[in-house]
């Protein structure tokens, strides 16, 4: 009797120990899975929604443009003939960050966070500053962020 | 067709299961209104699943295609719109019907020993309805589904040290894309319902093994019992349908509290629509993060209420059921209540 039940102590902690580790296996790639692996920079272009290049020459004195790089909707604006891009998405929560050029400032549409000429916050919740791009101008007169 | 009948159950013994679990299954003959939600709930379930797997039918996990394929079900497909507005609506009276649920085995105490386990799994359907509704809320990709779930899986992101990264996980990349919209999709029409269902499995597992509780201060040797069905199921039908008519009330008349008009645009990154807000239930919590001026406190407190609501059984361990013995408790619930009514008004309004 007291054999047979070792044996099935035994057994049970036989099926328990492959069960786990069939489980163990499985946990990885299903981890890895759901991980998505972060892409290889290209060149960061300054692109529109259908992802065509936007050309420098398109953004005018005073005007600012919207666009996409591979980090998300990023804003330039240029002023005094310079071009200025920073990340559009609002350090609070994430709304698109608007160029208001009657106050020289972006205004957050969200919880009204507003940001300087240089990305600085000048008031509201955005806990930083927006985040500034340098900016190189293609041959072709597209421009590529870092 | 009665000969059939007769021959399948001398094989299965059927009637012994109904005479066994329904007709001769024994509950107290004052249960009340209150004790009709649960029931309710178990049919709004029901519906969403149905009219859920109606809208996979049509419905296309894809930023290109999602908004056009919603439309499409709404303006094309016969009854596409029934459908969709049945679901929307459907999900929204969930929550609040669980509110209702959760409000009355508080006030009764009916989550008290040897009913502990009821709540803990009514606490983690809680959480998961909540969490399908968020997924949900993404799939349409319109313009309210797109800026609300960004808003929304920017908040984990307060998070010291592991912050960054649970937003990446949650998201599949650092923004909302395609990525976010299939592991939405996913664990929306799959994971979450269900889970659910197999939570709710063991709720009314649990909830027979113990029976139902008498309402407090009753004397329970002197209560009349009536058996569950039909007796007392003829109850719940008519709570269920009260709640119904109050569903198509909403779903024929008022469409619009559960889809305004930033859920008529399509998705648009680049363009934030003035007020974004999140779904009713989740205006409380939001309004509360933007009085705490630090993120992660907010999110912290939050999470430490959560946890004392998850663990009450626990903590609140005298036997006492009858509210009106109960001063104190009683106290703590309203104003907690009207803490959380008030600001949700406040984030509604402001
Ligand atoms: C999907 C969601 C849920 C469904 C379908 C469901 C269903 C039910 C049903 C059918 C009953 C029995 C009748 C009644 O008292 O209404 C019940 C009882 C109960 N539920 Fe839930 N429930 C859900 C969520 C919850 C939640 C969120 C809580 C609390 C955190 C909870 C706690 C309880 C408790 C403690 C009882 C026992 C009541 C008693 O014996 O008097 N349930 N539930
Ligand atoms: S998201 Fe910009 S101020 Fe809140």
């Amino acid at each position: 009797m007291d054999k047979k039940m070792t044996r099935r102590k035994f057994l049970g902690k036989l099926v328990a120990g492959i069960l786990g580790g069939t489980i163990a296996l499985f946990t990885a790639p299903i981890a890895f899975y759901l991980l998505p692996k972060k892409e290889k920079k290209k060149l960061n272009i300054f692109v529109d929604p259908k992802g065509n290049p936007i050309p420098e020459s398109s953004i005018k004195e005073g005007d600012y443009e919207l666009g996409l790089s591979d980090e998300g909707p990023v804003i330039i604006v240029r002023r005094e003939g310079v071009l200025y891009a920073f990340s559009a998405v609002c350090t609070h929560l994430g709304c698109i960050v608007k160029w208001i050029p009657s106050r020289n400032e972006f205004l957050c549409p969200c919880h009204a966070g507003r940001f300087d000429a240089n990305g600085a916050v000048i008031s509201g919740p955005p806990p930083a500053p927006l985040k500034r791009y340098k900016i190189e101008i293609t041959s072709e007169g597209f421009i590529i962020l870092s | 067709m009665n000969k059939i009948l007769k021959a399948i159950d001398e094989r299965l013994k059927l009637s012994e299961l109904y005479e066994k679990y329904l007709s001769g299954y024994m509950v107290p003959g004052n249960l009340n209104f209150w004790y009709c939600l649960g029931s309710v709930l178990i049919v709004i379930f029901s519906i969403q699943i149905i009219t859920g797997i109606l809208l996979l039918m049509y419905y296309i996990p894809s930023v290109d295609k999602a908004f056009e394929s919603v439309m499409y079900i709404t303006n094309k497909v016969p009854f596409g719109w029934l459908i969709r507005r049945v679901h929307a609506v459907g999900a929204n009276l969930f929550v609040l019907v669980l509110f209702f649920h959760m409000f009355s085995v508080l006030i009764m105490g009916s989550y008290k020993k040897p009913r502990e386990i009821h709540w803990i799994t009514g606490c983690l359907l809680f959480a998961l309805v909540l969490v399908e509704c968020l997924s949900g809320y993404l799939l349409p990709w319109s313009q309210l589904s797109y800026w609300a779930t960004t808003v929304a899986t920017n908040f984990p992101g307060a998070f010291p040290f592991i912050g960054d990264f649970l937003v990446y996980v949650i998201r599949g990349g650092e923004k909302v894309t395609q990525l976010t919209l299939g592991r939405f999709f996913s664990i929306h029409v799959s994971l979450i319902p269900f889970t659910i269902f197999i939570l709710i499995a063991i709720h009314i597992f649990v909830i027979r093994r113990t029976g139902i509780s008498f309402p407090p201060g009753t004397d329970e040797t002197k209560v009349k019992k009536i058996p569950f069905f039909p007796h007392f199921v003829l109850e719940d039908l008519k709570v269920i349908y009260i709640f119904l008519a109050i569903m198509f009330l909403i779903v024929f008349f008022y469409p619009q509290f559960v889809l305004p008009r930033d859920a008529l645009i399509p998705a648009d990154p680049l363009s934030t629509p003035e007020h974004i807000k999140p779904e009713w239930y989740f205006l409380a919590n939001y309004q509360f993060l933007k009085l705490i001026p630090n993120e992660f406190l907010g999110i912290f407190l939050q999470l430490i209420i959560a946890v004392i609501i998850f663990l009450l059984p626990f903590i609140d361990r005298t036997p006492e059921r009858r509210i009106w013995k109960r001063p104190v408790f009683f106290g703590i619930v309203i104003f907690g209540i009207i803490f959380y009514v008030l600001l949700t008004i406040w984030g509604y309004i402001s």
